[in-house]
């Protein structure tokens, strides 16, 4: 199989927020308690236990308002940061299926996924003084897609605002949608997500800006990590090589050269 | 020669017994410091290692992953205490280690010139007087000092700030404690090389253990901290005088 990935056309999205629930029943996770905070939209954040959320966004132009809608969740980019800087190898991307899954046993809690996602999808439940925990985020649903089942959110969108196949089919569907917006008076209308990180395995069909649904317009791989992982790890390692190597070395020119009896 | 030196404190008894002049060099509290913060730095550094190296992975997975990251955290706090005990504790000695250890002076370049021929051939004379931290040793404890410094605010951000910083401060956190864990362990295998392994250096590991020096070996290798800056400065431009003149004679 190749390259997976959904198509989410947020000029279909009504924002029922069916997709939340769907991602919760299907991979079995809590709701959470929360408080009117004067909007549709709860919970405020993505969480360890929200995986799949509606972000929802007012703008206001003169006198017309828009209501938009942002299906979040993990993008499964790639070429994703966090699958590089995972100490323990529990983030992986799936070599044919292009989507990123964490595999919960073999994660520690260390964090690094949640502090080098661009898009700062992923979600940590640590305990702060012992840090014991996991990471949690979309797994594409995994299980389901690769039993030939399209993922919960994906099924369960009553609007038909998700797409999901082989990503370039999704790509061409795209184009000719954002065509289709442009058209029919949305001057703004734009794909995100061809190019983006690797190319990103959600794509998005919005109506104005990335930037105005809470986007990064041009997200880029942390070059932290890069300096991180292809410099500094590689120099640290030839360094402490050179220094006991050098130490050993020094030892044995101490040793021919100088004569015990005569200092003693 | 080093052993000559020695007539000037230690004489042979009739019965031929050395009796040894011992003179405090380190305080309990500073013995303490030092070999807590060894325990503790080797804990950190191993268990820090896990997150470095691709190939310690198999460790690093899920709880034994987690065990590591706790060992981390409990030999940080440990690590970070014992100098701020030693600090409370003896606050005077605390402050004149610390302004001798980052006192630089004309006689550590000397010294440092004089390092190969002394570490690599055991050549010692004319080496240039040093206080009670020699030059490497003080090289060694800045870099120490330094390091922790960068390790303690890095590590404090990384732990508690993580999810309320941006990301991006997190990532330069990340970078800096790996920057400072590589300086000060190719600085430990040094201090570990000298202090240990080398074949001349017993005496600093004598005095780390029982906190005492002998007194020759304090006149030859701390002669500052045990004549005072003006006899160590005539000792040192005498014997500077004698080895010139000593050359002189050789190759004329």
């Amino acid at each position: 199989m190749s390259r997976l990935a959904m198509l989410i056309d947020e000029s279909i999205c009504m924002g029922c927020r069916g997709c939340q629930v769907a991602c919760k029943q299907w991979n079995d996770l809590p709701g959470e308690e929360t408080v009117q905070r004067g909007s549709y939209e709860n919970p405020p954040d993505l969480s360890p236990t929200t995986w799949t959320r509606v972000k929802f966004t007012e703008l206001v132009q003169g006198d017309s308002l828009q209501w938009l809608f942002l299906t979040q969740g993990c993008f499964h980019c790639g070429h994703p940061a966090c699958v590089e800087v995972c100490p323990t190898g529990a983030l992986k991307q799936d070599p044919s299926l292009g989507i990123v899954t964490i595999e919960r046993e073999l994660c520690n809690g260390c964090g690094y996924c949640t502090q080098f996602c661009p898009f700062g999808i992923p979600r940590l439940d640590t305990d702060l003084l012992s840090g014991e925990g996991k990471a949690f985020k979309c797994n594409f649903c995994q299980d389901r897609v690769t039993n030939g089942l399209s993922p919960a959110c994906v099924k369960t969108c009553p609007a038909g605002a998700f797409k999901f196949g082989e990503r370039d089919e999704m790509l061409v569907k795209a184009h000719a949608r954002v065509e289709q917006l442009k058209q029919a008076g949305f001057p703004n209308a734009n794909l995100y997500g061809e190019n983006e990180m690797g190319g990103l395995g959600r794509l998005y069909v919005l109506k104005e800006r990335p930037s105005v649904y809470g986007l990064p317009e041009n997200p880029q791989y942390p070059i932290m990590a890069n300096l991180w992982q292809d410099v500094v790890q590689p120099l640290g390692t030839v360094a402490f090589g050179a220094a006991a190597l050098a130490m050993l070395g020094f030892y044995f020119v101490a040793r021919r050269n100088i004569k015990m009896e005569e200092v003693e | 020669m080093i052993g000559d030196k020695m007539s000037k404190v230690e004489q042979a008894d009739e019965a031929g017994v050395v009796r040894i002049k011992w003179i405090p060099k380190y305080s309990a509290m500073e013995r303490v410091f030092h070999w807590g913060h060894t325990v503790t730095y080797f804990a950190l550094a191993l268990t820090g290692m896990i997150l470095f190296f691709p190939f310690l992975q198999p460790i690093a997975q899920g709880e034994s992953g987690w065990l590591i990251r706790l060992t981390h955290r409990a030999s940080a706090i440990a690590y970070g205490a014992f100098p701020l005990v030693y600090v409370i504790l003896e606050p005077r000695r605390a402050w004149m280690s610390l302004k001798s250890v980052f006192k630089v002076s004309r006689y550590d370049i000397d010294w440092v010139k004089g390092m190969v021929p002394y570490y690599m051939f055991g050549r010692h004379e004319a080496m240039a007087p040093q206080d009670r931290f020699n030059t490497g040793e003080k090289l060694n404890a800045a870099v120490i000092i330094l390091g922790s410094v960068v390790f303690a605010v890095t590590g404090l951000i990384m732990w508690f700030g993580k999810g309320i910083l941006p990301i991006g401060v997190f990532q330069t956190m990340v970078l800096l404690h790996d920057i400072a864990m590589i300086v000060t362990v190719c600085m430990f295998i040094v201090h570990f090389y000298l202090a240990v392994l080398h074949p001349l250096m017993w005496a600093g590991l004598v005095s780390m253990r029982f906190g005492v020096t002998s007194a020759a070996y304090a006149q030859e290798h701390h002669a500052l901290w045990y004549y005072g800056p003006e006899k160590a400065r005539e000792i040192y431009e005498a014997q500077k005088a004698e080895q010139a003149a000593g050359e002189e004679s050789t190759t004329g």
